[in-house]
């Protein structure tokens, strides 16, 4: 049954949008090569993750893996440059037979409740997507209680069960969506002038990239998926991704 | 869709007060001046379109309360505008408690949580601190129909409009609105246990040791204080009944 799935295009329309940037491989991340993530394969996992750097972004990680063929993993994570109050954006995807979970946000790297005017521009400017998608089937709140602490009040997060073929495509939409008016953001970004800021972004940013980095195994893919990857493996993932 | 006549809502006060007595072994002692202003002309109004009360209190022999307050307002005999709002004093960091309980025939339109006084994405340790214990009321209670239903349950539909009030709400926050009477028991049930765990928290809290943390809190406090009682479209209706200025004490007390 698993081989008559017709998995979504996700990383093919992940990196339709991202090709808008000048993308510069990287090849190494916190001192580790990436190549033993960048193609894997073992009786149960298999798939494959990259990582680019861009003007003004510090880290793009991407990619996607299947486990036991009944689970389509998908990941798009773009970390702006230190310069840059930028929000982080972050694309799951969890692909099942019957159902697909994700998340996609722009989380921001300020205390968006005090800070109005990165509200205004950066989650604001958002919502009309935000609503937009309110009513996709199995639209629902992000289940990990951690995760959820972290996003924004325009995050979209759903389960949608796949009645017909058509919900793989639909459930998309907000990724590839949420993406183009993150690279528009991305454009149209100056850097960082006031050092009080620059700081506040920067410890942020790392309490973002802790706590990601620590809900990736048993949070964002099953516990399984550890098991399969190993843990050296699973360490260089989440390095790539957060 | 069921409709409840006004002499069957719910007596939001009395309920929680004598039915669920959230308040037993604690004694209340009202809160006459708040931010420089006499509370009394709250503790029992009656005007043309409305009368009710917003009574502020403190908790005798504790120094860790700015104000409870507790309220009614009751309009043109058609509907209830009720609220219940703990907050901590300058010196403790707890979510504030807040909840708002608006009862028409047609539906109960609530939104009850801890919100948080910090930046739970910076500190971590606060979400664990405060709200390991809100986690399973919240799985809980977020299936009561009316918070679930629409698809995107809790923060969409009432707050949707009002992304400042989106982004006071912690990661817990119960909202919705809920038509069957049945139901909107319930919402009580889950309204009084958030309260309960803000009072036993209450119970344990400390002083803030960090001069640098507390002055982050209290900005933030001080920024949703300034939100609510500024652009709360309940603020509107506030104004109408009351008057421009006099409505200032009302939702400084609601919130």
């Amino acid at each position: 049954m698993a081989d008559a799935i017709q998995w979504s295009p996700y990383l093919e329309k992940m990196r339709e949008e991202l090709n808008q940037l000048t993308l510069k491989e990287t090849r190494h991340v916190e001192g580790h090569a990436i190549m033993p993530a960048q193609e894997f394969k073992t009786s149960q996992i298999h798939g494959g993750l990259s990582a680019y750097s861009a003007e003004k972004i510090e880290k793009i990680g991407i990619g996607a893996f299947y486990l036991n063929e009944t689970i389509h993993y998908g990941f798009c994570t773009i970390i702006p440059d230190q310069n840059y109050a930028l929000p982080l954006f972050i694309s799951l995807w969890q692909e099942e037979i019957k159902e697909i979970t994700f998340l996609v946000d722009l989380m921001p790297t300020v205390d968006s409740l005090i800070d109005e005017a990165y509200r205004k521009r950066y989650l604001e400017s958002v919502q009309p997507l935000w609503e937009r998608y309110a009513s996709l089937p199995g639209i629902s709140p992000v289940e990990s209680d951690v995760v959820r602490s972290l996003c924004s009040i325009i995050y979209t997060a759903a389960r949608v069960p796949i009645d017909k073929e058509g919900m793989r495509l639909a459930a998309l939409a907000p990724h590839s969506e949420y993406l183009k008016n993150y690279i528009g953001f991305v454009k149209e970004a100056n850097a960082l002038e006031n050092n009080a800021t620059k700081r506040e972004v920067e410890r942020k940013k790392k309490a973002l990239r802790r706590t990601l980095g620590e809900s990736f195994a048993g949070e964002m893919v099953r516990n399984t998926v550890a098991k399969a990857v190993g843990d050296n493996l699973l360490e260089l993932m989440r390095s790539i991704l957060f | 869709m069921a409709r409840v006549d006004y002499k069957d809502m719910i007596d939001f006060a009395k309920v929680i007060l004598e039915d669920y007595k959230l308040f037993e072994g604690i004694e209340l002692v009202p809160l006459e001046t708040y931010e420089g202003m006499n509370t009394r002309p709250a503790w029992d109004f009656k005007t043309p379109m409305a009368f009710g009360f917003y009574k502020p209190y403190l908790i005798k022999g504790n120094d860790r309360i700015e104000k409870i307050t507790i309220g009614e307002l009751h309009y043109m005999k058609r509907a209830k505008y009720c609220a219940l709002n703990m907050t901590t004093a300058d010196d403790y960091d707890l979510p504030i408690y807040a909840c708002e309980f608006d009862e028409s025939a047609g539906r109960l339109g609530v939104t009850v949580d801890l919100m948080p006084t910090v930046d739970i994405a910076v500190h971590k340790g606060y979400l664990e601190k405060y709200y390991t214990p809100i986690a399973p009321l919240w799985r809980k209670y977020r299936t009561i129909p009316g918070f679930t239903i629409e698809g995107r349950c809790l923060l969409q539909r009432r707050y949707g409009p009002w992304p400042w009030a989106r982004e006071t709400l912690s990661p817990f926050s119960l909202d919705g609105r809920v038509e069957e009477r049945e139901d909107r028991l319930k919402v009580m049930d889950a309204i009084v246990d958030y309260a309960r765990v803000w009072l036993e928290l209450l119970k344990k809290a400390e002083p803030i040791k960090d001069p640098e943390y507390k002055q982050e809190m209290v900005k933030r406090k001080k920024t949703m204080h300034k939100y609510y009682r500024e652009l709360d479209p309940g603020g509107e209706v506030l104004k109408k009944i009351f008057g421009e200025g006099k409505h200032h004490l009302f939702v400084s007390l609601v919130f």
